[in-house]
């Protein structure tokens, strides 16, 4: 069985252990063993180390690739976040023999070792290239046929492409996670904003205001463009920012709809049969009355 | 008006870029792509990409030292892809930040995840996650550093030793 180190980060354990949870139900199932990283922190943050200083960021984002090599797997990341800057500091320490030098003198201090053997995927990265379409496909127990989803790739796992782990063809028209909703059943159509920022990261917390004026714009678009029945996507930041703001828009008046939103494991774990209450159980914005639909006699796949 | 002259950058503040890591600031033709696809621009931020770095390239320091605009950088690299002199203009924005960060140019939001961070290795952390955690069948607490000891004194120990102990945040 292939084996992952899962990397959670801090907004998914905390914020939304259920995206956790569909993580531990979905991977193994798939035949992807799930390997913990026992004492692993923050990436760290964009807004935290990395604002300061290179050879901190370095240091704390290396500590945690020294856990997973340790246990010989490849590191899982399910927020784009984490994914973005461990994938940038890996690049930095295996590409910069001056930042290295000084990388290991400061692991040094903590008694750890780096050996360069570990990569860093994100969660979608692992179903596409290591799982695989057809996979995944005979573990449905639903399907998404007739429905329509509006994706959210999420900046973090595009960009910058030299040091991604899997690439997509052209990073201004992804296609990953289109083809992993698709095979679900779903009809995925695209929409002019499809590589707009949603906004939320360091712009939510520098201005609010601003920060929900992005991701406003972007629900317009996909509203008036695609109408979907839901909105899927691999980031946990995008995940809470679509989730959260439709709520204050509303409040506002300043939209008059309702669009579900899922993170993709939570919507694969739901067509695979797993428990709602377990994958997909906190939310701003209603998701009952699509998760029934899901979970329906009607779309048994066999 | 005078004219302004790219060729006289200010050394000093250009050299502070390239030792905060934007090391391509000097390759930087004023061209604009990069703020053609930045989220920052497109959220009416004043002080965007191109523009940054034509103040850094023209020693115009002191007037931009305190404005917020790299503070909501989404680290996103939309700008590094694109830039056709591989100039990395993610990372002069990050350099710039880095300035302001060392001379506490900074909104007070930023303290809480960094005490955070040095307290628990998380930069986010709630207690109320607890019952989240129960409520969707989770252990009370994830295996991180949040459990475990050694890996907190561990980040401690990095953070501690790193040049950030000196601004007195932790
Ligand atoms: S794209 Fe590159 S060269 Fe053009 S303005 Fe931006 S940093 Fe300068
Ligand atoms: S990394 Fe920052 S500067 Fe570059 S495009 Fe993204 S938000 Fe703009």
């Amino acid at each position: 069985m292939e084996k992952c180190g899962i990397y959670l980060g801090c907004n998914i354990p905390f914020k939304a252990p259920d995206i956790e949870q569909s993580f531990y139900k979905v991977f193994p199932a798939l035949g992807v063993e799930i390997v913990d990283m026992e004492g692993a922190t923050c990436c760290p943050a964009w807004g935290t180390a990395p604002s300061f200083d290179v050879d901190t960021w370095l240091a704390v984002s290396g500590r945690n690739i020294t856990i997973a090599e340790a246990k010989d797997v490849d590191i899982m990341t399910g927020c784009n976040s984490c994914f973005g800057v461990m994938s940038e500091a890996k690049h930095m320490i295996d590409h910069d023999a001056e930042r290295k030098k000084t990388f290991e003198k400061n692991l040094a201090l903590i008694d750890r070792k780096y050996t360069g053997n570990s990569e860093v995927y994100h969660v979608s990265h692992v179903l596409y290239e290591k799982v695989g379409m057809e996979r995944i496909r005979e573990k449905l127990k639903y399907t998404l046929k007739q429905l329509k989803i509006a994706v959210q790739p999420g900046c973090h796992i595009l960009w910058p492409s030299d040091v991604m782990a899997v690439k997509e063809k052209n990073t201004f028209f992804p296609t990953i996670l289109k083809e992993l909703c698709e095979v679900l059943g779903a009809e995925v159509p695209h929409y002019t904003k499809l590589n707009a920022c949603c906004g939320m990261g360091a712009m939510r917390s520098t201005d609010a205001a601003r920060s929900i004026g992005l991701v406003k714009e972007k629900l317009i678009n996909i509203k008036e463009e695609t109408d979907p029945d839901m909105i899927v996507t691999t980031c946990s930041s995008c995940y809470m920012q679509f989730d959260a703001a439709q709520k204050l828009l509303r409040e506002k008046g300043e939209i008059d709809f309702e669009i579900p939103v899922f993170y993709y494991t939570q919507l694969l774990a739901l067509c695979m049969g797993f428990d709602p209450k377990n994958v997909a159980a906190i939310s701003e914005t209603p998701r009952d009355a699509i998760i029934e639909k899901i979970q329906s006699e009607a779309r048994l796949s066999n | 008006m005078a004219a302004i002259n790219l060729t006289k950058m200010d050394q000093e503040i250009v050299q502070k870029i390239i030792d905060h890591g934007g090391k391509g600031i000097t390759k930087c033709i004023q061209c604009n792509a990069c703020a053609s696809v930045c989220p920052v621009a497109k959220a009416g931020f004043p002080l965007y990409g191109r523009l940054l770095f034509r103040k850094i390239q023209t020693g115009h320091f002191e007037e931009i030292i305190e404005d917020s605009s790299s503070w909501a950088c989404q680290a996103c690299n939309r700008c590094t892809e694109i830039c056709p002199r591989d100039a990395k203009p993610f990372e002069m924005v990050f350099a710039f930040r880095r300035i302001q960060a060392n001379e506490l140019a900074i909104s007070t939001s930023a303290f809480t995840p960094l005490m955070n961070l040095h307290a628990t290795g998380h930069a986010v952390y709630s207690e109320a996650s607890k019952e989240l955690r129960k409520k969707v069948g989770l252990p009370e607490v994830p295996v991180t550093s949040i459990a475990n000891e050694k890996a907190q004194e561990e980040i401690r120990t990095l953070l501690d030793n790193s040049p950030m102990a000196e601004l007195g945040i932790f």
